[in-house]
């Protein structure tokens, strides 16, 4: 087959077949360190757990292979993967264009709420109408409310990294206050919102599992994002802001409309998360809505190296992780929280090899 | 409410928000450190969770308060020279090194107080109020300020003596351009690099004080997560304070007294506020803040950047 | 590159056998799982239903399992699916949150029962087990009004289990005094316990002196609350035993032994006689639900209270008081 393909590059498509290539072995490199990362995380983590008493291969043959037993749980790990490639994704262009926006949490509550609002409103409506109306509610409300911590940082040279923590917090205690008060469903004894009308409720994949669309939307627009930032000049703009902004406001770049541009993306993103959560996974607005999938987002875009395409990669690989930490209690009682400490090893250690592959570099 | 229970209630209050304002006062300082250096630490929580979870593993062991203290202090301090380690020696981001620290801290610190101190359900001694002679009988007054514990009043000279090395000190005036001008001290024979890890020992072992005063000074047990937010709080604090020590103590005594406020409000049948418009106040008064006190003003210019030596 | 790919799957084929056998082998045993709401190593509302657990185990020799899922309506139907595809015989959804999710999953599993915590369902084989808080805070609001002037509750979360402990305690002591005095404090988690420390504190303050905290893990601290407060400060230690923490306030026990309750129903279920309609646990189950005085403490309940709260007991085992709801 190699054999072959040479034919080809030689003599139809050099240029092309070339460039191929060079992409494909640039990806091969770049997966290095993530793949180290991880498996040094693996380590790690099997390390604590035999000096804790604990059967430490049991986290690669439960943990990894154990979240893998039929289609059911690979639906699972997907449907817990969606929120974090939308969530990692949005946040590879905001880290890109150096935004820190922390906030990621608060504007997939701020989505969940739009998007509940919307689907338990509008009777009547098709599907064809009511899931996009969902969908879109839960994106402008997300970019709407990181656009606010955007605006403050462009307008008044507010902390983005306060702002957003700041708005997390405000977010919760929003939704805390509508499912307790104003949007409680009052038939039901624990607090939470009326159910969604049927008509916005995320269409499922196959009918029988949980994996709704919205997997398929993260991944699309991941793709786009990747194309936005690497292809338009839009995206380089975006990309000369976060590396350089005094060079960017040379070059005639507005830098304030590219910072309000990264927020709001990553904002949707996130928002567009809190949406599926509620209109494909609860049909409800719970307090609790999100288990931390927008502080787990930033992880994803960091192993992801600020690549949204690496994101699709890395979300997966942290849903993986949820799933298998859930399966591990299960089976051995482990503490679920070992979780935790994979993922920050996981990020040190990408941290580490980078800095290693440039000492490397510079030696050579 | 007639004037007498008024004044109860203000007594109560300023009481309990000195409490509630004491780990934020000594994690806020300690980041005023580490940011007068240009080391931004957003790993605070983790940190703080380690500290009081060291604080009440080593009192649990040995029964001293003290020794637990020192422990949160050198827990935070460890915790604190990886975060060190990575941000200054390596160079990596700060920011996304302290997200990393916080998953750890919260991940490690649940996974071992499960693995040991589940089934034990025990508690520990904790530091007990020391009412100061004549002062805490002063009506009001006296139970609001003298009848605190010991770490609660350690937060004043705590507050005093860092805003005097800060500003007093060489050591201080290197620690400050070092935020500011890093080339000029390096120029001048001064180590960067050190000072940025005294700054970021200061800071976690603050951080690590603060925690452990969660399980030494105010509850009996260590509970996962029983910072609950508060090691964000803290950075809201500083840029609020704007980077003075001070600043940072009164900053956090603000804090206090809303949370406090809130608790007491909800107790108050006759209030129909709902009480989450009193729990968010404090973190949209933050915003607020930023705003009015616009631009960059005291933040050290070098905030965030690692500093590459010649 | 054929090859290697078969390579592969073969080696994923193996492997997933290799952890397919266990599960055979272990076909046969009664298997009982737990999803709980949260830390089974905080002292409360997880502890109880871990406990519950423990209880099976031991008792009936069922093979357990548990898993925490801080809240997280999310991986509820997941985590019952696990469980129920792995053959466990009962799975108990320690909340009323697991509710829906158990409905919908317990349609593919009809050999399965689902049992739900604090829910008062019975649908197939869904059926809600409910210790009635309200019966024993009933009775504590009772006592707080004929002993005290002003009483405080600290609750963790606006959640059903806590507002109906709350409403018992509200009830019963407006029908001792209509007019008697009560207020209500959340401190919006279930983790910060020198909030409910803090929250304790300003109600003592405020004149409160029978205080009763109910925040899951974040108890602890309105119980030291309470101690630091002196011994005018009364209280009722509820689901664990408090006593070393307030040894001088608590005037007795509310301890739940809900794993009894479990146990006998698992029991009728391995027996192949499972319940015909949900379960209510309450005061008329002296096994689940013990309600007791101190002697020991320095201030104790006169006698003759005690005999009135046994009066009412017994009204309210025999169904003739209602002591939940507003």
């Amino acid at each position: 087959m190699a054999q072959v393909n040479q034919g080809v590059r030689e003599t139809v498509y050099p240029q092309a077949a070339q460039t191929f290539y060079r992409t494909l072995s640039q990806i091969a490199i770049s997966a290095v360190t993530p793949i180290a990362a991880v498996l040094v995380a693996l380590a790690f983590g099997a390390a604590l757990l035999w000096l804790n008493g604990f059967n430490g291969s049991d986290i690669v043959t439960v943990m990894i292979f154990g979240s893998f037993q039929d289609m059911r749980s690979v639906g699972e790990i997907l449907l817990k993967a969606t929120p974090l490639i939308l969530i990692g994704a949005g946040l590879c262009v905001a880290f890109r264009c150096s935004i820190w926006n922390i906030g990621a949490e608060g504007q997939l509550y701020a989505g969940a709420i739009a998007a509940t609002l919307v689907g338990t409103s509008f009777t009547g409506l098709s599907v064809w109408v009511h899931v996009p109306l969902v969908m879109l509610a839960g994106a402008l409300a997300g970019a709407a409310w990181a656009g606010i911590a955007g605006y403050l940082k462009v307008r008044f040279q507010a902390s983005e990294i306060v702002t957003t923590i700041m708005l997390n917090y405000i977010a919760l205690i929003l939704t805390s206050y509508l499912v307790t008060g104003p949007m409680r469903d009052a038939s039901a004894a624990y607090p939470q919102s009326a159910r969604l009308i049927r008509e916005a409720w995320t269409p499922r994949i196959v009918s029988d599992m949980r994996l709704h669309i919205g997997i398929l939307v993260a991944i699309v627009l991941a793709v786009a994002l990747y194309i936005f930032l690497q292809r338009s000049s839009r995206g380089f703009a975006l990309r000369v802001v976060g590396l350089n902004p005094h060079a960017a406001r040379y070059a005639g770049m507005q830098v304030a409309r590219n910072v309000m541009l990264a927020m709001c993306i990553s904002g949707a993103m996130a928002g567009l998360a809190g949406a599926f959560e509620v209109a494909g996974v609860t049909h409800r607005l719970y307090q609790n809505i999100s288990p931390g999938y927008g502080f787990e987002g930033i992880a994803v875009a960091l192993l992801a190296g600020n690549n949204p395409l690496a994101a699709i990669v890395s979300g997966g690989l942290f849903a993986t992780l949820r799933s298998g930490s859930e399966v591990l209690q299960i089976t051995s009682q482990v503490p679920q929280v070992l979780v935790l400490v994979i993922q920050g090893i996981v990020i040190l250690s990408v941290v580490a090899f980078a800095k290693l592959r440039d000492i490397l570099r510079i030696v050579a | 409410m007639d004037d007498m229970m008024f004044l109860t209630f203000l007594a109560t209050l300023a009481g309990a928000a000195w409490r509630l304002a004491t780990p934020l006062i000594f994690a806020s300082i300690g980041e005023v450190f580490s940011e007068r250096a240009g080391v931004l630490n957003i790993g605070l929580e983790g940190t703080m969770l380690v500290g009081a979870f060291c604080g009440f593993a080593a009192a649990f062991a040995t029964g001293s308060v003290p020794l637990g203290l020192l422990a949160g202090i050198a827990g935070g301090m460890l915790f604190g020279l990886l975060f060190a380690f990575f941000t200054i020696t390596i160079k990596a981001d700060q920011i996304v090194v302290g997200a990393a620290l916080n998953l750890l801290g919260m991940g490690l610190t649940a996974f071992l107080f499960r693995t040991y101190y589940v089934s034990t359900g025990k508690g520990i001694e904790i530091a007990q109020p020391v009412h100061i002679p004549f002062l805490s009988d002063i009506p009001f007054l006296g139970e609001a300020f003298f009848r605190q514990n010991l770490i609660v009043y350690s937060t004043v000279l705590v507050a005093i003596l860092a805003s005097l090395v800060l500003f007093r000190t060489s050591f201080g005036l290197t620690l400050r351009a070092v935020g500011e001008h890093p080339k000029a001290v390096d120029v001048a024979g001064r180590n960067v690099a050190a000072y940025r890890y005294g700054a970021v020992m200061v800071g976690t072992g603050l951080a690590g004080l603060g925690g452990a005063f969660l399980t030494l000074g105010h509850s009996n047990q260590f509970v996962e997560g029983i910072t609950s937010g508060r090691g964000f709080i803290v950075l809201a604090v500083v840029v609020f304070a704007r980077w003075s020590p001070i600043g940072a103590f009164f900053v956090s005594l603000l804090f206090g007294l809303f949370y406090a406020l809130q608790l007491m409000l909800q107790a108050q049948a006759s209030i129909i506020v709902p009480y989450q418009v009193l729990q968010a106040l404090p973190y949209i008064m933050t915003i607020i803040t930023l705003v009015v006190l616009r631009g960059k003003g005291a933040a050290p210019s070098k905030l965030g950047q690692p500093y590459e030596m010649r | 590159m054929k090859f290697s790919r078969r390579l592969f799957l073969e080696g994923v084929a193996a492997l997933s056998i290799a952890l397919a056998i266990p599960a055979i082998a272990q076909a046969d045993d009664f298997k009982m799982g737990l999803l709980v709401p949260g830390s089974v190593s905080e002292e409360g509302w997880n502890r109880i239903g871990f406990n519950a657990l423990k209880g099976v185990e031991s008792q009936l020799g069922a093979k357990i399992s548990y898993v925490e899922l801080q809240q997280n309506p999310a991986s509820f139907e997941k985590a019952f699916r696990d469980y129920a595809s792995q053959g466990y015989k009962v799975i108990l959804g320690h909340g009323f949150e697991f509710q829906d999710a158990a409905l919908e999953v317990a349609l593919d599993y009809p050999d399965t029962y689902f049992l739900i915590s604090s829910s008062s369902i019975h649908e197939g084989n869904v059926i809600g087990l409910n210790t009635d808080t309200s019966q024993p805070f009933y009775l504590m609001g009772v006592i707080a009004a004929k002993m005290g002037k002003k009483a405080g509750l600290v609750g963790g979360m606006e959640i059903p289990p806590i507002q109906q402990a709350f409403a018992g305690f509200k009830n019963g002591a407006k029908s001792v005094n209509p007019d008697f005095p009560i207020s209500e404090a959340y401190i919006g988690n279930f983790t910060d316990t020198t909030a409910a420390k803090e929250a304790a504190l300003s109600m003592i303050s405020q004149g409160a002196d029978f205080v009763v905290p109910n925040a899951s893990g974040a108890t602890v601290g309105g119980y030291q609350a309470i101690a630091e407060s002196g011994k005018d400060v009364r209280s009722f230690s509820i689901f664990s035993d408090f006593t070393p923490v307030a040894p001088n306030n608590i005037l007795g026990l509310y301890v739940a032994d809900y794993a009894q309750g479990v146990v006998e129903v698992v029991k009728s279920i391995k027996d192949g006689s499972p319940p015909t309609e949900n379960v209510i646990f309450g005061l008329k189950d002296p096994k689940v639900m013990s309600f007791t005085f101190r002697d020991d403490g320095p201030v104790s309940v006169p006698a003759e209270i005690r005999a009135e709260v046994k009066a009412i007991s017994d009204k309210i085992a025999a169904g003739e008081i209602k002591t939940g709801g507003e």
